[in-house]
């Protein structure tokens, strides 16, 4: 079996870095955390909400900011508010609760950006340097959740891109880590395949419950089912002939390992292996990025047949594309390069070659996205739930 | 010339360029040569497949031919069958019923 370098949480759960996050509560405030980061080389974590929000949005917005901030590569937290507004930074402060340093400032009792941005510096450097001090110790894999997603999609993606994550994913799990597996409105068409691979009766229970509502959602916004409508015109052109097809070129990420069962968005899994999470928010990749944040993942692996820069506040995202062009056309936003696997090399191979990059990741290797700064956070909100 | 074929159960695989017919094809586990033109990212029949049988891609049945479908053809919408709803609807009844894990 093999062993990471990591940082064990009182949680329990293993840190893969020492992240100090700087979470602005409000629109309002997002320049003073911004600069606060800026000037220390701290993350910022910034959004446009925080204030007259509805009922579920404002809990949505919560479960955001306090699970990034409870995050295990979150070593220390720096909650900055304007101070009048919706989300109050003590509430906020209250939900993310004990286990590692969190820290408040209010723009308005600090009399300003200038003074506000001054002290918010200081906690920051404070919380850094004894940050710095913690040592890596040998974890298990059981501490390692991974994430994985495509997005920037080409023909390459399914075929190269996926199949070597799906590779990847079967080694995790053999090694005893978890992996996530999100995306669930490209489950449907699949699901036969992915709930027979449920470890009980009841994860599969969860997984066609599941996919009866995505289909129902389908119906509902489309006005005619989900076959009817994919694959589409386009997935045609480009070679997709069946749904079925276009699905598995999605799920081909979980590899051929057992499902434990559907985490809910902010829910951990309660033990290592596959996992489902069920974000169904719209939106570019990073909402459902942010939804293995939510979860804990330690990393993402994003495989982008175009190329994307895509990062994430709290989590390395381990970026590779099936496309030999592409990796060799953006060198600087991608990690890995699966597009040897369209020029004749072996998927089982090339996906073993990408599990021992993750792992030099999660000893401590930046990814592109963390040298470039790539800290994109958008809060999953669904439209229909 | 190149074709991907995702796993060894499958008994078509994915063209890696614009292949012309009489292109010869190397994938895991063989060769082929392309009776027709395809294009990139389309699906070549690597094996021949009688008409009904299941078209088996990433290891697992995407749909059923529709006519005979000879080595190097060129499979889609034109000669596979789409059975997404009827392998998801078996598949949902069977496990209802409680005959599924």
């Amino acid at each position: 079996m093999n062993t990471i370098k990591a940082f064990p949480r009182a949680d329990g759960s293993v840190g893969i870095r020492n992240i100090v996050l700087v979470i602005s509560t409000v629109t309002c405030a997002n320049t003073v955390t911004s600069h606060i980061a800026w000037k220390t080389g701290a993350v910022p974590l910034t959004h446009e909400r925080g204030c007259v929000e509805g009922e579920q949005s404002y809990l949505r917005t919560m479960l955001a900011l306090s699970t990034f901030a409870k995050h295990p590569n979150v070593a220390g937290v720096l909650i900055v508010g304007l101070g009048c507004e919706q989300i109050q930074a003590l509430d906020l402060q209250v939900l993310i609760g004990q286990g590692k340093p969190v820290h408040t400032i209010l723009i308005q009792e600090e009399g300003g950006s200038a003074e506000a941005e001054a002290k918010g510096c200081a906690i920051v450097q404070e919380m850094q340097q004894a940050a710095a001090k913690l040592q890596r110790v040998e974890c298990p894999l059981s501490g390692l959740v991974v994430g994985v997603q495509c997005g920037g999609s080409d023909w390459t993606t399914a075929i190269a891109g996926n199949t070597v994550i799906g590779a990847m994913t079967d080694l995790v799990i053999q090694n005893g880590g978890s992996v996530l597996m999100s995306e669930v409105p490209g489950i449907p068409g699949c699901e036969h395949i992915v709930a027979s691979r449920a470890v009980s009766r009841e994860a599969g229970e969860q997984i066609l419950t599941m996919v009866d509502e995505l289909r129902a959602d389908f119906l509902r916004t489309h006005g005619k089912p989900i076959e009817v409508v994919n694959p589409t015109p386009g997935n045609k052109a480009g070679g997709i002939t069946t749904l079925v097809e276009k699905a598995m070129g999605n799920i081909k990420k979980m590899g051929t390992s057992p499902v434990q069962g559907v985490l809910t968005l902010g829910e951990r899994p309660v033990k290592p292996g596959l996992w489902i999470v069920d974000n169904r928010a719209n939106g570019p990749d990073p909402v459902n990025l942010a939804g293995f944040a939510m979860a804990g993942a330690s990393a993402t692996v994003f495989s982008t047949g175009r190329g994307s820069p895509v990062g994430s506040p709290v989590m390395p995202v381990v970026k590779l594309t099936g496309n030999p062009r592409t990796f060799a056309k953006m060198p600087g936003i991608i990690d890995f390069n699966a597009g040897v696997v369209v020029e004749g090399a072996d998927i089982a191979e090339t996906g073993k070659a990408l599990y021992n990059l993750l792992l030099e990741v999660a000893d401590g290797r930046p990814t592109q996205s963390e040298r470039n700064g790539d800290y994109e956070f958008a809060i999953p909100y669904e439209e229909t739930r | 010339m190149k074709a991907l074929r995702i796993e060894p159960t499958d008994n078509v695989a994915v063209v890696a360029q614009d292949t012309r017919a009489g292109d010869k094809l190397s994938y895991a586990g063989g060769e082929v040569v392309a009776l027709e033109d395809i294009a990139l990212g389309h699906k070549i029949a690597i094996c021949d497949i009688a008409q009904g049988e299941l078209v088996r891609k990433y290891g697992v049945p995407i749909g059923r031919a529709l006519a005979p479908i000879a080595a190097g053809a060129f499979v889609h919408v034109h000669n596979l069958q789409d059975i997404t709803e009827e392998l998801c609807r078996q598949y949902v009844a069977d496990f209802r019923k409680g005959g599924r894990a």
